[in-house]
């Protein structure tokens, strides 16, 4: 820890802990979640920045989508999101998620995922090192360290539109909607 | 040499054993054609009404194992090709006979207009899934598998995805395209 830091631990001890505890639901859609282990094992050690893997989505803050997203899997994408405790953090690992990729006249993997879900950073790249995994993790800090990484809070303000996004990729959804009353507006 | 031991199995014994297939699928089938293309390899060409007899014989052969069931879209010609890949499971842990090396593909054509074909479960119960798979990518209908219900996709499509005709790009720009950015 930074001896700078300390007054910041004082004044917004809950942050700093977010912060320096991001504990990551790894969504194993494509070929990046090849990347994964050798960053959470001895070799690249994710530990060193509070990153660990975690169960499940109730005892995460940072999820990770490693890979193309097909239409199934982002229905999955949405109830894992939808079920993380808040503040939560979503970055976009590879060009897959960001534009499609070399998937991008495919016909069953959409094409951006923040049309669905609020991405807070993405890590371009096919496949992207597992150093960059850490430079994203540094940028994040600075970035709720500002206030920036706000997804969550947009997805709560923006709910109507992006419950829109989804129907319309995915048809109806079978689960009911998660800020009903903004919904209603 | 011994019998039926890896060791035992010299490239002269298994063109063989291919050789031997191929007279006795020759001289009991008509309109088929068999190519020995690699010592290990068997290609069958037949029509569409024999290649469950020839499914069958092959199984009472010993080859007993369904690899897959595979499909290629030839457009120009207006005919699917429907490609059965059968090998056979091994008998004994660490040692191969000549018959577990071969592998046997077998294919057919069928109308592209009109595209039915019958399953192949009652011989092998695993062409379930490949022949749900095929339904649903290709739009093949297989009379009496009772189970053609989607597998892998969500959404609907007006041609099935993997034909030829069916364009990629086209589809994107009228479904993915028009969602917007929030």
């Amino acid at each position: 820890m930074d001896r700078r830091d300390i007054k910041k631990w004082f004044k917004e001890p809950a942050k700093m802990g977010h912060k320096y505890s991001l504990w990551v639901i790894y969504f194993c859609t494509g070929c990046g979640i090849i990347e994964i282990p050798p960053v959470i094992t001895s070799r690249w050690d994710a530990e060193r920045f509070g990153v660990i893997p975690v169960a499940t989505p109730r005892q995460a803050n940072l999820f990770l989508i490693t890979g193309y997203v097909s239409v199934k899997t982002l229905k999955a994408i949405i109830r894992t999101y939808e079920q993380m405790p808040e503040p939560k953090y979503t970055v976009g690992f590879g060009s897959c998620p960001i534009n499609g990729g070399m998937y991008w006249d495919s016909y069953n993997t959409i094409k951006h995922l923040d049309k669905y879900i609020p991405v807070d950073g993405w890590i371009a790249g096919c496949m992207p090192r597992p150093e960059a995994i850490f430079i994203a993790v540094t940028h994040l800090w600075t970035m709720i360290d500002k206030g920036m990484a706000d997804g969550y809070l947009k997805y709560r303000e923006k709910y109507k539109y992006y419950r829109k996004n989804q129907e319309m990729a995915l048809g109806k959804l079978e689960w009911s909607p998660l800020y009903p009353r903004e919904n209603q507006k | 040499m011994t019998e039926g031991g890896y060791v035992g199995v010299t490239a002269s014994s298994m063109i063989m054993t291919n050789k031997k297939l191929k007279e006795e699928l020759e001289s009991t089938f008509k309109d088929i054609q068999v190519i020995v293309p690699e010592d290990t390899r068997l290609n069958i060409t037949a029509r569409e009404e024999d290649a469950l007899t020839i499914l069958k014989f092959l199984k009472d052969r010993g080859f007993n194992f369904l690899t897959l069931i595979s499909c290629v879209d030839w457009i120009k010609e207006n005919e699917f090709e429907l490609v059965y890949i059968i090998t056979s499971y091994l008998q004994k842990n660490d040692e191969y006979t000549q018959r577990e090396k071969l592998q046997i593909i077998l294919k057919t054509r069928i109308s592209r207009t009109i595209p039915e074909s019958k399953t192949v479960t009652p011989i092998f119960s695993n062409a379930e899934v490949y022949e749900r798979e095929l339904h649903e990518l290709f739009g093949i209908k297989f009379e009496g598998n009772q189970r053609l219900i989607p597998l892998f996709l969500e959404r609907e499509y007006k041609i099935p995805p993997f034909r030829k005709d069916f364009d990629t790009r086209e589809y994107v720009k009228e479904v993915f395209d028009k969602i917007p950015f929030v």
